[in-house]
């Protein structure tokens, strides 16, 4: 049943740009849908007739899938002529039935075109999905190229839009070359929805815009940056090995070493301090190299340059991302660093943006490292940023309320262990060893004081800025333009203390790491959330003012969305 | 700024009065919460009735399932009134503002032209006391989906349809994120 046949004539016409129409015969009914649009589809590249992916996706697919066929097969490599191996040949048949014609039929269903309104992919062997991306929803088209696609020369292209959390369409795997040109031909198709031709005709030669380079990265200096990250991936590495190798067999190896070893052993056994200590200096430098060599692959030859309104970049060293992020999609603005970064003056420039890559989790790294200076001018680039000179600290209760809060997690951690310590165990100093635990606290208090002087924020005319953290210290730039929703809460100690905590919701806003001001005090919390919104309000007021020549009679009392029943209680 | 600095909370607080929810909110409040004290009230009971005779038990007889269904009870009765008291919100010309939260105060404003989506939702309950809940979608990530419960049905789907409209109307035809 595996129809192999239509996959065939595909493969020649794929490799050059301008992609040869063969349609995939199943999809006739699909086509005819947009008449009226054939007329202008003769603007340059739209590609009305369904276009199947590389041939070489076959390849790599089958690839992928292998490490299953030799799981399944494992008992019969590992013991060749026993009986047993009856269900895994079994599944081993089941899987070349199944499976490979499965790989084969994805392959042929799948087809995309591109015209000059919309994106269309069609998908699924058995359910059939049929989804087409307005193109000017697309936002941002990211052409990923990883080791194996490289070397074959074709490379995933990543449609992202506003509005959906994961990317909306993948195409896996075009030719290189096809992807490039998707690109291009997306872009041209939104210039013209948007009308500037003029635009449309010089910026043609986009790939080649060497003249907005915004931030290079020459080796050195993504070496250099990557000497301020940690990362843990060496233990990932670690526990690859173990798996591989038989730990029994490495621990054999090192004990049959003895004869060399024998200074190593003897050495841990007598000073047990020492061992732990060149243990934690092991992980640690491990950790440092590992956190460059992950940096390296990462932000190899990075590139970021400025192409119209919108924002590329392009690096990596095994895979090679390039991504564009339009400017007036940029949510907010957000520096980082770590106090070694900031003692030698480096920051890392992101910008918080909704819908687009998802593995940054909205926030896209735009400068991994640069100067003070550099950095400022970058966010420029973006926004209209205006650092303000002073920053207005939080109250200093902070301190208090933070103080106690952790001490009483950690006596509510300690507690239950100092009650059901069991007799035998170790005491130290006369009292079990939980109590040391409570030694903790001056460091509980040096940690509330450090987030208390990291905690201020600023609000401008253009925007609203919190400086938070103390091992990653943040910078939230929010411009007023892209606030949401406004919130002011009072918790329960917050209120005993007259505090308050502000927040201004903005899309796609991290989780974890967000931009609150948490213990303001409460009538400035107020009144900077009411200063807030009305900035926003009158920035709003004044765009409809801009573009329609007249004040928002909607506004005006009677126009009002009143309520329908005044009659309610209060 | 513009704005006399005087106006700064009453700006924003002013205007229209500030509404309370449908007083039936609070039976329906009641409700849910006896479900859920029901929900710890039985394993009590049911502990404290296999522990009847037994020579070592723990308490003596009633004493959990007594303190559960104090404490359930108290709850039924306060809890909703508290909320209740707590709760208000007004719809303004360009704004949402509403104040909720008992033991965490909140305050917020959804301005309406961040509003992605309404809709009014009904849960069995509260249909039988013909309420409905205002959900209002924005992109903010934290507040996604900003509700406010115990509304009159009618009302609030007027205020859906009101907002829609002045969603739709909009005269700036910029996207919304």
């Amino acid at each position: 049943m595996p129809p192999s046949s239509p996959a065939e004539p595909n493969s020649d016409g794929r490799q050059d740009p301008p992609p040869v129409p063969d349609r995939p015969a199943d999809d006739a009914e699909a086509d005819p849908t947009d008449a009226a649009e054939d007329a202008a589809a003769t603007t340059l590249g739209a590609v009305r007739e369904p276009q199947r992916l590389h041939p070489l996706t076959l390849l790599l697919r089958v690839g992928t899938s292998l490490p299953a066929l030799v799981i399944i097969l494992l008992p019969i490599l590992r013991n060749p002529g026993s009986t047993e191996n009856v269900t895994s040949l079994v599944l081993g048949a089941l899987y070349g039935v199944f499976a490979l014609p499965a790989i084969l039929l994805q392959y042929w269903r799948f087809s995309y075109r591109i015209t000059p309104k919309q994106i269309v992919i069609q998908s699924g062997v058995f359910n059939r999905k049929n989804r087409s991306i307005p193109i000017e929803r697309v936002q941002n088209i990211q052409i990923e190229r990883n080791l194996v696609a490289r070397l074959f020369g074709i490379a995933k292209v990543k449609l992202e839009t506003a509005g959906s959390t994961s990317t909306e369409g993948s195409l896996e795997y075009v030719h290189q070359d096809e992807a490039r040109k998707i690109r291009q031909v997306v872009r041209s198709f939104q210039r013209d929805a948007e009308g500037s031709d003029a635009a449309a005709a010089n910026a043609d030669a986009e790939d080649a815009a060497d003249r907005d380079t915004l931030l290079d990265m020459p080796l050195r200096r993504v070496l250099l940056s990557g000497a301020f990250r940690f990362s843990l991936l060496y233990l990932a590495v670690i526990f690859t090995v173990l798996e591989l190798f038989n730990p029994e067999a490495l621990v054999e190896r090192v004990l049959r070493a003895r004869g060399r070893m024998e200074w190593v052993s003897e050495i841990v056994f007598s000073h047990p301090a020492l061992a732990i200590l060149a243990t934690v200096g092991a992980a640690i430098i491990l950790g440092w190299l590992s956190g460059i060599g992950v940096h390296v692959a990462r932000y190899y030859n990075f590139r970021l340059w400025l192409d119209g309104d919108k924002l590329r970049k392009r690096h990596g060293l095994f895979t090679v991302t390039e991504g564009t992020i339009p400017l007036d999609k940029v949510q907010a603005l957000i520096l980082r660093t770590n106090p070694f970064m900031r003692a030698f003056g480096w920051y890392e420039l992101k910008v918080q943006t909704i819908g687009l890559d998802v593995e940054e989790q909205g926030h896209r790294v735009i400068a991994p490292f640069a100067g003070a200076e550099r950095i400022l001018e970058l966010a420029r680039q973006v926004r209209s940023v205006q650092l303000p000179e002073s920053f207005t600290r939080v109250s200093r209760l902070t301190i208090r309320r933070r103080f106690i809060r952790y001490t009483a997690v950690l006596a509510a951690l300690l507690l239950p262990a100092v009650y059901f310590w069991p007799a035998g165990w170790l005491h130290l100093g006369g009292v079990v060893l939980p109590w040391w635990g409570f030694g903790l606290v001056p460091f509980i208090l040096g940690w509330a004081v450090l987030q208390y002087r990291n905690h201020m924020y600023a609000s401008g005319e253009d925007g609203f800025y919190i400086r938070r953290g103390v091992l990653s210290h943040y910078l939230w730039i929010l411009p007023v333009e892209k606030f949401h929703v406004f919130h002011a809460t009072a918790s329960i100690f917050q209120r005993r203390l007259g505090l308050k905590t502000l927040f201004v919701d903005t899309a796609g806003a991290a989780t974890f790491e967000y931009p609150e001001v948490i213990d303001v005090p409460a009538a400035e919390a107020d009144a900077q959330f009411d200063t807030l919104y009305r900035r926003f309000r009158r920035l709003y007021r004044g765009r409809v003012e801009a573009a329609t020549g007249a004040p928002d009679t909607r506004l005006a009392p009677d126009e009002r969305p009143h309520l329908p029943v005044d009659e309610a209680p209060e | 700024m513009s704005a006399p600095a005087n106006a700064t909370v009453a700006d924003v607080a002013a205007g229209d009065a500030i509404r309370s929810l449908d007083p039936s909110i609070r039976a329906v409040w009641a409700i849910k919460m006896a479900a859920f004290s029901m929900f710890l009230f039985l394993p009590a009971l049911f502990y404290d009735l296999t522990h009847l005779f037994s020579p070592d038990s723990w308490l003596p007889f009633g004493v959990l399932s007594g303190t559960v269904l104090v404490g359930g009870v108290l709850y039924c009765v306060a809890w909703p009134r508290l909320r209740y008291r707590a709760w208000g919100f007004v719809l303004r010309p360009e704004e949402l503002y509403m104040e909720h939260g008992v033991l965490q105060h909140v305050r917020t404003i959804v301005p309406l032209r961040r509003i992605q989506h309404v809709d009014v939702s009904q849960d069995l309950i509260e249909r039988e006391f013909a309420l409905g809940r205002l959900v209002v979608h924005t992109a903010g990530s934290r507040s996604s989906d900003v509700v406010i419960p115990g509304l009159p049905l009618s009302e609030a789907e007027t205020i859906r349809d009101k907002i829609k409209r002045f969603i739709l109307e909009d005269p700036l035809t910029e996207e919304p994120v």
